[in-house]
């Protein structure tokens, strides 16, 4: 914008978007502000009384919020640690000279396409039962005992579901990081006497941290806000195993009916993802401004 | 230390024969510049020699043992690459340390070395500063740096000066004439540019189109070029061509002469022209002159030229100085 009159115009013209963005985003939050003070349950006798702090206090000392805060932490750190190091994997598999390698580097982004409903019903139904299940099928073909995933082990099962989600994604990123690694330098380092893990260490991973720290701020933040997975397949049970924060709040909401201990939630929920973001930006921010 | 022999080497990526039978004898402490056109198979050449590309057939030796088949890292050589091919994350510092701490290096030892090496090459100030700092002229000294640290037995360039601007160049130039110098270790420089050719080697390599056209020292290639395309290649403004058959000899076909070489006149001589442009260097001037039924010449004489566009001369030439080609292109002695 050269001039104050294009500056001004500039202005108007974007006016409207930005109004109705406020509202868009004001009055819903502005609302849930408003309910998260009120004891306000659909079968309650209408009067939502303002009750102060008391939800938050209901939600914050309720023993399943600190399950799913945990939860939702290892959910989001088991899926970052599998989608990093296999995308780096499959990258460099990728990355690799082999005969139809544009047909396989289309199939391996296929999961990224299936919606989660879907995706979680297939491992439910085709992989993990206990009794149709593939890998049911392998375990007893072996003699062995098959796992109940669901049962025994919900959120290792959740987090092999959602990383299969993911993979994809962080492949293609890292392989397109992968492509624009200059030949010329890994050559440089070979004739500098590097060996094949040498190079991967020094010249291929460096090159990576720009396109891993977009992989793991932009999968933070869908990965803290997964609900269809576990409401497909372990309902956050048994107990409180695989609920996370956001299917907490569903349950106080909807299952509860309790909408102001829903809206208090979801502030806890904001603040917390405010946090990680927060933390994470520190950690490794600096990466992507350099 | 370092002298290297390629024995009927060949190269060809499916049917496209990069590199044709080729023999080449590098003697230690020589400065090498291959040259030629673009795609004339001189780059690749160097990356078979450095290994980075495998031959397709023939024999590469290093200092009598067999390397045909060596990895790079293990054949002694450094190389310079046209991109610099700096390690973008490392400073200045890790970049020169990096071939000593693959080479297991005691940490004082590779200190001590950089430290010579970074005052050698003028880098003392930046050693603690990432290429993507650095101007042009820096990142090709530490380019440098990086190759000479490891005290190999010879040097390979691939073009290292041809991403920097023309005064630069010169400079660059003048080092890493001075670094053989100083050095004596045998050196491969591989440019499309002939003025580097001429004031860099010990020993030209003229390739074309896969093959050696001739080898021999500058001012060797200069006065006796064997054929037609030696002769057009080395010089600088090019040679010019003249087609013609001669009485006493029906094999000629046509005859070169370079431009320095012609005798201008305003009265008489052999071949009778108009100025086209004139240009005036200050320390001499290039003259594009037409000639009738011939075509265009490049005449280049002193500054102060008197001829300007327009003007119509005369050119003659001595005859010690003229190159007979035969219709294959081979030169032909006379005399």
């Amino acid at each position: 914008m050269a001039t104050n009159n294009s500056k001004t115009l500039a202005r108007m013209m974007v006016t409207p978007a930005v109004i109705l963005l406020l509202i868009w985003m004001l009055i819903p939050l502005g609302m849930t502000i408003y309910f998260s003070f009120l004891d306000y349950n659909l079968f309650g006798d209408g009067e939502n009384k303002f009750i102060g702090l008391l939800n938050y206090e209901f939600f914050l000392t309720d023993p399943a919020f600190v399950d799913s805060f945990f939860n939702t932490l290892i959910l989001m750190t088991g899926v970052l640690f599998i989608t990093l190091v296999g995308g780096t994997g499959l990258a460099i598999l990728l990355d690799q000279a082999i005969y139809g390698r544009n047909i396989v580097r289309i199939m391996v982004l296929a999961p990224f396409f299936v919606m989660p409903t879907v995706s979680a019903l297939v491992w439910k139904n085709m992989f993990m039962n206990p009794v149709n299940g593939i890998f049911a099928y392998i375990s007893t073909t072996f003699g062995f005992e098959p796992i109940d995933f669901f049962t025994h082990i919900p959120l290792t099962s959740i987090i092999i579901i959602v990383s299969w989600q993911w993979l994809p994604f962080a492949s293609l990123i890292l392989l397109t990081a992968i492509q624009s690694l200059d030949r010329e330098q890994l050559e440089a380092a070979e004739l500098d006497g590097a060996g094949k893990f040498c190079r991967f260490r020094f010249m291929v991973l460096p090159h990576l941290s720009r396109a891993m720290t977009a992989v793991v701020l932009i999968e933070t933040i869908f990965l803290l806000s997964i609900f269809a997975e576990i409401f497909v397949t372990t309902q956050g049970g048994p107990g409180n195993a695989s609920t996370n924060i956001t299917y907490l709040i569903y349950t106080q909401s909807l299952l509860e009916y309790d909408v102001g201990m829903g809206s208090a939630g979801g502030l806890i929920a904001v603040v917390l993802a405010n946090i990680v973001a927060v933390f994470l930006m520190r950690m490794i921010g600096k990466n992507i401004e350099g | 230390m370092g002298s290297i022999t390629l024995k009927q080497v060949t190269k060809s990526f499916d049917d496209n024969h990069v590199i044709r039978p080729l023999d080449l004898e590098i003697e230690e402490g020589e400065f090498v510049v291959f040259v030629g056109p673009s795609g004339c198979g001189k780059s690749t050449l160097l990356r078979i020699i450095a290994g980075l590309e495998d031959v397709t057939s023939g024999e590469i030796s290093i200092d009598g043992a067999d390397a045909t088949h060596m990895p790079p890292g293990k054949r002694g050589l450094a190389m310079v690459f046209q991109s610099y091919a700096l390690y973008p994350h490392m400073t200045v510092r890790n970049n020169i340390a990096f071939p000593l701490k693959r080479a297991k290096l005691e940490k004082n030892i590779i200190e001590q070395k950089v430290n010579q090496i970074s005052n050698v090459l003028n880098l003392t100030d930046y050693l603690d500063r990432l290429p993507g700092q650095l101007s042009g002229g820096q990142r090709q000294r530490v380019a440098i740096g990086r190759a000479i640290v490891r005290e190999p037995s010879a040097f390979l360039f691939d073009e290292p000066l041809s991403n920097l601007d023309a005064s630069l160049r010169v400079n660059m130039r003048l080092e890493i004439s001075q670094l053989h110098k100083d050095l004596k270790t045998t050196m491969i420089y591989v440019t499309h540019d002939q003025v580097e050719a001429m004031t860099m080697a010990d020993k030209i390599v003229v390739l074309n189109a896969g093959k050696i056209e001739q080898i021999g020292s500058p001012l060797d290639l200069y006065d006796n070029p064997i054929n037609k395309f030696v002769a057009g290649f080395i010089g600088s403004p090019k040679m010019n061509f003249i087609t013609m058959t001669m009485d006493t000899n029906p094999e000629v076909d046509s005859i070169g002469v370079r431009p320095e070489h012609f005798n201008i006149s305003d009265t008489e001589g052999t071949w009778k022209g108009t100025v086209g442009v004139a240009e005036c260097l200050g320390s001499e001037t290039y003259l594009y002159v037409q000639i009738p039924d011939i075509g265009q010449l490049t005449i280049r004489t002193d500054g102060n030229c008197p001829f300007k566009y327009g003007d119509t001369i005369f050119l003659s030439v001595d005859s010690e100085n003229v190159y007979y080609f035969a219709k294959n292109g081979t030169c032909i002695p006379l005399d």
